[in-house]
């Protein structure tokens, strides 16, 4: 099981936040749906390795992500298209557009492989960027378990809302009937990852641990230590932050 | 989801920052300075801010801090990465919320018809 402690952050961190840190390390090291477990921990590393990177930096800084060109400083262990994804999801998250997702499909990635590499670099981003206001060390990733990834796509998964498919809640069935709450609504943030059910899983499972509950979504008097007015204020500052109109 | 409504009334400037108030939320301030903090790459300003944010919050409210800023941290990338449009319900509840902070400047509303 991977390890997680934050006694470093001099505060005590409660433990359904520790518990889900190890849980979706342990995830982030097993065979996923389209990557192995060595794959999977090495779009973690790049990722880690992604805020270093020259031409990251040069690109922030441009007008345009698109007017700077060159390569990526890479740990060389993926191919180059999810290298760039991984770096321009970490380290320029707000500058993502449609064409620049189709150039990435057109270079040979796959729908369904891109998105398990978005729900790495993105779950990864979490556990960091809790770690770092904590005021503790990242954990350390874990080393990667065997085996081979499933290989099983959704059938429910359908394209046209999004740039990637997903499941629609009322075709969720099967092997994917839990994949979603007993909701009358589901934002379309919780089906983003569907193409990849274990991927929207563990997304609800951090979602549920971090922020509040799904179920307490549309709830204004949900709240933790934090009343929601705070919370949403975090929520809102980081997200303009990051440009994301959703 | 970042943006539901309250029912409160609340100072929308502080979302965009280099605004010096609470703006109606308690701690406001040093939440938002704390998450800009925690956003930039200035360590030493990160340390100032943290201290200053523990020396007002329980401990547990804190860690709630943290854990939201890893949290958006998710969803934002997510979101911008896969291109989901906003939720038709929740652009109808947000929609003057959204003009107010200006929030169709950002490429991903593009995703959203209707939303640049």
């Amino acid at each position: 099981m991977a390890q997680v402690d934050y006694s470093a952050a001099g505060t005590p961190v409660r433990d359904d936040l520790t518990e889900i840190h190890a849980d979706l390390l342990e995830h982030l090291r097993s065979p996923g749906t389209w990557w192995t477990g060595a794959e999977r921990v090495a779009i973690a590393t790049e990722s880690r390795h992604a805020p270093g990177c020259a031409l990251c930096r040069k690109r922030r800084d441009a007008l345009s992500p698109s007017a700077v060109t060159g390569e990526h400083d890479s740990l060389g262990a993926l191919p180059d298209p999810v290298v760039d994804v991984i770096h321009r999801v970490r380290t320029d998250p707000g500058r993502l557009s449609k064409s620049w997702f189709d150039g990435v499909m057109a270079a040979g990635v796959s729908e369904a492989a891109y998105v398990e590499v978005i729900g790495v670099i993105t779950l990864l981003a979490g556990i960091d960027y809790t770690a770092r206001a904590l005021g503790a060390p990242p954990p350390a990733l874990p080393e990667p378990l065997s085996g081979e990834p499933s290989r099983q796509q959704p059938a429910t998964a359908k394209p046209g809302v999004a740039w990637v498919p997903m499941i629609d809640p009322a075709e969720a069935e099967g092997a994917e009937a839990d994949l979603y709450p007993d909701l009358e609504f589901v934002p379309n943030i919780m089906r983003a990852l569907s193409l990849v059910p274990d991927e929207a899983r563990m997304l609800q499972r951090s979602s549920d641990a971090h922020y509040v509950a799904m179920q307490d979504l549309a709830n204004p008097g949900a709240r933790r230590d934090l009343d929601r007015l705070q919370i949403e204020l975090v929520a809102a500052r980081v997200s303009a932050l990051n440009e994301c109109f959703y | 989801m970042s943006s539901q409504t309250t029912g409160d009334d609340v100072d929308l400037g502080t979302v965009n920052g280099g605004v010096e108030t609470d703006g109606g939320v308690e701690h406001g301030a040093r939440l938002v300075a704390f998450t800009e903090a925690v956003m930039g790459d200035d360590e030493t300003r990160l340390a100032e801010e943290r201290a200053a944010l523990r020396a007002l919050l329980t401990p547990a409210a804190f860690v709630d801090a943290a854990a939201v800023i890893g949290a958006f941290n998710v969803v934002d990338r997510i979101a911008n990465a896969t291109g989901i449009p906003l939720d038709a319900g929740m652009a109808a509840m947000s929609g003057e919320v959204r003009e107010e902070l200006e929030l169709p400047r950002f490429l991903s509303s593009a995703n959203t018809p209707g939303g640049s």
